[in-house]
């Protein structure tokens, strides 16, 4: 019997109803995560990754809403869920770390306090027992001497050790799911290699189901077990990361992983031409068109659906 | 002669607290000496506050160093009056990383093109617009785009006309802050082949601030690795991949992540970047090194020469490399 997964996303659409009209930011998006498991979602600015992200939570900023689709975290569908028990599931069952730690920080509270609320909201701790567990995190996230940064502000820590606390924040209460977006973007390369590492620890020790949002195929490719590339906000390939690494099928994948500069490579770079196209146009054909190396006769006529090529490994391309 | 050599180039800022008093002094560029020659390219690699920046601004003149000197083409720069300084101005040029705040946004593009032209007087008036519009094609965009205004356009495109607008004024030099780090990967790599392009055809030296190796590695001829204000490797690009001789280096080095799954992951650097306010002693890199020892603590090493065009600041070049991850 295989078990169902922890989440799972079908046909998702978030639009945005703009004055200048309606924007498909997440566009048919269907994905699921294995408890234990990192599906990372892969694209570059626009491509709807972090929208996916926040209809997830149902925190879509104004003027986006939700119009389609199930989002089940076990056997419950969050988007039909009354808002009260979203509010639990937020930061209870689903956490969420971001790009910039010092923006997702109170600077005016000590950094015991801000881990101490969500234990004390979410767990109904007291606050004496709270801080207690407050330095636990601190050191399972591998900050030293816990109990004297728990009354540090956030200004007195640095990118990563912000990030750490960050972390700490978002596994006070057990999450089912964490979603990082760019978690370590902001971040130094040596820095952003150790944050990784810890993230890739705390998920083997804790079984913890990750959402890894990322441009940095690198960073993906070291810690994830399946990709959704995403472009101009649907999935154009979703597979495992050993095949959509090693058999790339849409043009655009392959473009994105040829495109990387990497060590000890000098020739000219390949590159994508074009540029993501006006998502206010209502698009009939295929919405990678314009700067596929090899389009055929239906690409400009009817949009591709996603297809599973084998067991495991999909594409929404005509080619195939 | 090179196109451009620096020497001895210092730099410190002091800081002040919350009442406006000195409370320490932070060191950015510490003893910084390097060269470029013409049609080359250096790229300057280093971590957050490790000086790549602010070393990029005093080679321009835009911030005075407290000691050191500047030559362009065997003039001194340093201590030039700003009119004296005026014409080499239009001989080395500057582009930054976020190519929307480096732009007026109440200007078109004609404009922001034709002003240097203007200023430096490169182009009687009647021909003005017909170098703009050379300008916008040779950088891959088209005379259409003349009177737009730079929130019309995406990150890539305000990026090359932050390169259009360096290329308006012919310079010799340019130096490119962090060119590429804001845009997205497919258009990072159009940028880099246009800046490669206009260095084929007109011979231009570059010097290339990054924070990612991979990009600096694949544009450069040498590379300085920066940590805490210093060089502390200086060598060809192809060498210092292949064979890093300072710690830090090799830690940078092996922190690029692969974009290979189940490629082995070197173990990360410990620690974090220390203060440059209150730098260790010794060694600036010993607390995070993992080949460091007694003296590392004790005496700083001296950039040296290792070979004939590698220089490394360390006690131990011979043992580093035991670390290095072959990607």
């Amino acid at each position: 019997m295989t078990t169902p997964p922890r989440l799972d996303v079908q046909n998702l659409q978030s639009f945005f109803f703009t004055r200048s009209g309606l924007i498909k930011a997440v566009n048919d998006v269907s994905f699921s995560i294995n408890q234990g498991e990192t599906l990372a979602l892969v694209g570059e600015s626009g491509c709807g990754k972090s929208m996916t992200a926040l209809s997830l939570l149902r925190l879509l900023p104004a003027p986006g809403k939700i119009v389609g689709g199930e989002v089940f975290l076990d056997d419950r569908d969050l988007l039909r869920l009354p808002d009260i028990e979203m509010r639990r599931i937020r930061g209870n069952d689903i956490a969420m770390i971001f790009q910039e730690p010092m923006t997702s920080l109170n600077p005016v509270l000590k950094i015991g306090e801000q881990i101490a609320e969500v234990l004390r909201l979410h767990k109904g701790l007291s606050q004496k027992a709270a801080l207690k567990q407050a330095a636990g995190l601190l050191t399972q996230v591998g900050i030293s001497d816990p109990v004297r940064r728990l009354r540090d502000y956030p200004h007195q820590l640095s990118g990563g050790q912000r990030q750490r606390i960050m972390i700490a924040i978002a596994l006070a209460c057990d999450p089912k799911l964490l979603i990082a977006d760019e978690p370590t973007t902001a971040l130094d390369v040596t820095i952003q290699a150790q944050i990784m590492d810890l993230l890739l620890e705390l998920k083997q020790q804790r079984q913890m189901t990750m959402l890894l949002i990322s441009h940095d195929l690198g960073i993906v490719a070291g810690n994830a077990d399946k990709i959704a590339v995403m472009y101009a906000g649907q999935i154009v390939e979703y597979g495992s990361i050993e095949k959509v690494f090693h058999n790339p099928l849409h043009p655009y994948t392959q473009g994105l992983l040829q495109c990387i500069p990497r060590l000890g490579q000098r020739h000219n770079l390949p590159t994508i031409p074009g540029q993501l196209p006006d998502l206010r146009k209502q698009l009939t054909g295929c919405l990678f068109l314009d700067r596929c190396s090899g389009p055929c006769a239906p690409c400009s006529k009817q949009m591709p659906q996603i297809k599973e090529i084998e067991p495991g490994h999909s594409v929404r391309c005509w080619r195939y | 002669m090179p196109l451009l050599e620096v020497k001895n180039l210092r730099k410190s800022f002091r800081m002040k607290n919350s009442l406006g008093r000195t409370s320490g002094q932070l060191i950015a560029v510490n003893d910084v000496s390097l060269n470029v020659k013409q049609g080359e390219t250096l790229g300057l690699v280093g971590e957050s506050g490790c000086g790549k920046s602010t070393t990029g601004k005093l080679i321009l003149q835009l911030l005075h160093p407290d000691a050191g000197q500047v030559f362009f083409a065997g003039e001194e720069l340093t201590g030039l009056s700003p009119k004296q300084m005026r014409p080499y101005r239009r001989r080395m040029q500057m582009i930054f990383q976020d190519p929307f705040s480096s732009l007026n946004p109440r200007m078109t593009i004609g404009e922001i093109l034709r002003e240097p032209l203007q200023i430096h007087r490169l182009a009687p008036a009647r021909q003005l617009r017909e170098r703009v519009v050379d300008l916008l094609e040779r950088v891959g965009l088209s005379a259409e785009h003349e009177l737009r205004y730079p929130h019309e356009f995406s990150g890539g495109q305000r990026q090359r006309v932050g390169i259009a607008r360096a290329l308006a004024v012919e310079p010799q030099l340019i130096i490119a802050d962090e060119p590429v780090s804001a845009l997205d990967l497919s258009v990072q790599a159009q940028i880099l082949n246009l800046l490669q392009k206009f260095q084929r055809e007109q011979g231009l030296s570059y010097i290339f601030i990054a924070h990612d190796l991979a990009v600096i590695e694949h544009v450069s001829d040498r590379i300085a690795v920066m940590y805490l204000g210093k060089i502390v490797e200086l060598t060809n690009a192809q060498e210092l991949y292949k064979n890093p001789r300072h710690p830090y280096t090799e830690a940078l080095l092996n922190a690029v992540p692969t974009p290979d799954p189940g490629h082995p992951r070197p173990a990360a650097l410990k620690g974090e970047i220390p203060s440059p306010i209150d730098p260790p002693t010794g060694c600036y890199f010993h607390p995070r090194c993992p080949y460091a020892e007694t003296i590392c603590r004790q005496q700083e090493p001296l950039l040296e020469n290792i070979s004939e065009d590698h220089c490394v600041a360390c006690h131990f070049v011979s043992r580093v490399g035991r670390y290095l991850f072959k990607k």
